[in-house]
């Protein structure tokens, strides 16, 4: 990681060299967005307008999302120009 | 139609050259457009600039809480009404100490067009080397929805209210992008968020300006917690806006004012206000002032961009 070498604390309380905060984004989730590998033609669009950018690529074959941060908004399956991604209610995940 | 199992991968992904510094779950609401320029911005530009910004939607994720951070960027917070004077004195600080780097002054559209307008206006005038960004949600979202000089006709805010004797807001726009070209800074732009390989062109050109002087970039970032509109919509609600003219996408070099994007039979702005609850009021008449609100400062952008080469100078005296 290219670290910043301008400042060794990023301000008078904040410590960048301590690790990041991280808040459990996946929770916050209602719908779910599940990809269609067979319709992915791996055009990227939804990893491009995904704001918390957790659309990753599986080889190069399709994308999917990290479940852990992804917060179920919908932009990526609405931005899809192949309808490849459906956002799927949580409630059908629960066992 | 020969259906291919692969396309080809967004350019804009070559864009991305650096690494995204946050930490993947930040406090955004979901669909928050300013989360997809925050984390844009870094991977285009570098890890290395030096971000400055107030208090607003970004402050509590790009300040930290307690002693920890939420990102690995430089960060200097500072007060709404002195947001780029602070800019100034961090890249005066770094030229006398001979550091070359990037100052990105980062803000809202409240520090940008109403609160820090003065001190922004003097940095463009003593053309200050940093870069200015202004996210642009049309109002004040993060202290509860009140409305800023850049909220549109008609809107809907906390204290634009429908209700009576209200009607949401009546007053027009401002528009502040049009206003720093006017400036004659090195560099002006307006940018969104679903032209993102014209928002990585505009940013690295700023980048590269930046050594003759103040470079300011508008942002049009719609919010849609504030404007009540489906998460989903965030990156379409863009799109309409520039399909619209809403916000047309434009730069300017020393005020020279040049489209980078012109829309062929724009639609009419109600489709833009469509699926925004803040517009939902409105009727004919009311659309109808906003619509002549977008066709003339179209006409006013549109006229100066062919203004040198049109423009017939009287003659001068003997
Ligand atoms: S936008 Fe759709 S088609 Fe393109 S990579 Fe993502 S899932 Fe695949
Ligand atoms: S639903 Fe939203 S947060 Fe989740 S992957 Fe899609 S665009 Fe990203």
């Amino acid at each position: 990681m290219s670290k910043n070498t301008y400042f060794k604390h990023e301000g008078p309380w904040s410590d960048a060299n301590d690790p990041l905060m991280c808040s459990d984004t996946g929770d916050w989730r209602t719908k779910r967005p599940i990809v269609d590998k067979d319709k992915c033609i791996f055009c990227g669009f939804c990893q491009i307008y995904c704001p918390v950018q957790v659309m990753e690529m599986v080889g190069d074959s399709h994308f999917e999302a990290d479940l852990g941060f992804c917060k179920g908004c919908g932009i990526c399956a609405q931005e899809c120009p192949k309808q490849a991604i459906t956002m799927v209610s949580e409630g059908e995940f629960v066992s | 139609m020969s259906e291919k199992k692969k396309g080809k991968l967004s350019p804009v992904i070559d864009y991305k050259k650096h690494e995204d510094p946050f930490s993947k779950g930040v406090a955004f609401c979901p669909g928050c457009g300013l989360e997809l320029l925050i984390r844009f911005i870094p991977q285009v530009m570098g890890n290395d600039i030096v971000m400055t910004g107030t208090p607003s939607c970004s402050a509590p994720v790009l300040l930290g809480q307690n002693n920890q951070s939420w990102h690995s960027l430089s960060y200097f917070g500072t007060l709404m009404t002195g947001a780029a004077a602070n800019a100034t004195g961090l890249v005066r600080y770094y030229n006398r100490a001979g550091i070359d780097n990037t100052v990105v002054c980062f803000n809202g559209d409240g520090t940008a067009a109403d609160i820090g307008f003065g001190n922004m206006s003097g940095a463009a005038e003593r053309n200050e080397p940093f870069i200015y960004i202004c996210y642009d949600n049309e109002g004040y979202m993060n202290t509860g929805i009140q409305k800023s000089g850049t909220t549109p006709y008609g809107a809907s805010t906390t204290t634009t209210p429908v209700a009576k004797g209200s009607r949401g807001k009546n007053l027009r726009r401002m528009n502040l992008a049009l206003k720093m070209a006017m400036s004659k800074i090195p560099y002006a732009a307006t940018a969104t968020l679903s032209d993102l390989g014209d928002l990585a062109k505009k940013l690295l050109k700023a980048k590269e300006m930046k050594k003759n002087g103040f470079c300011f970039l508008h942002v049009f970032a719609p919010c849609p917690t504030g404007w009540g509109y489906d998460p989903a919509m965030t990156v379409e609600v863009c799109r309409r806006a520039v399909k619209t003219n809403y916000f047309p996408l434009w730069e300017a070099e020393n005020g020279k004012i040049r489209m980078t994007k012109t829309v062929n039979k724009p639609k009419p702005v109600e489709h833009y206000m469509e699926p925004i609850k803040k517009f939902k009021h409105l009727d004919d008449n009311d659309r109808a002032i906003l619509q002549e609100d977008v066709d003339y400062e179209l006409c006013m952008l549109g006229g100066l961009s062919i203004l040198e080469k049109e423009c017939v100078l009287p003659e001068a005296a003997d």
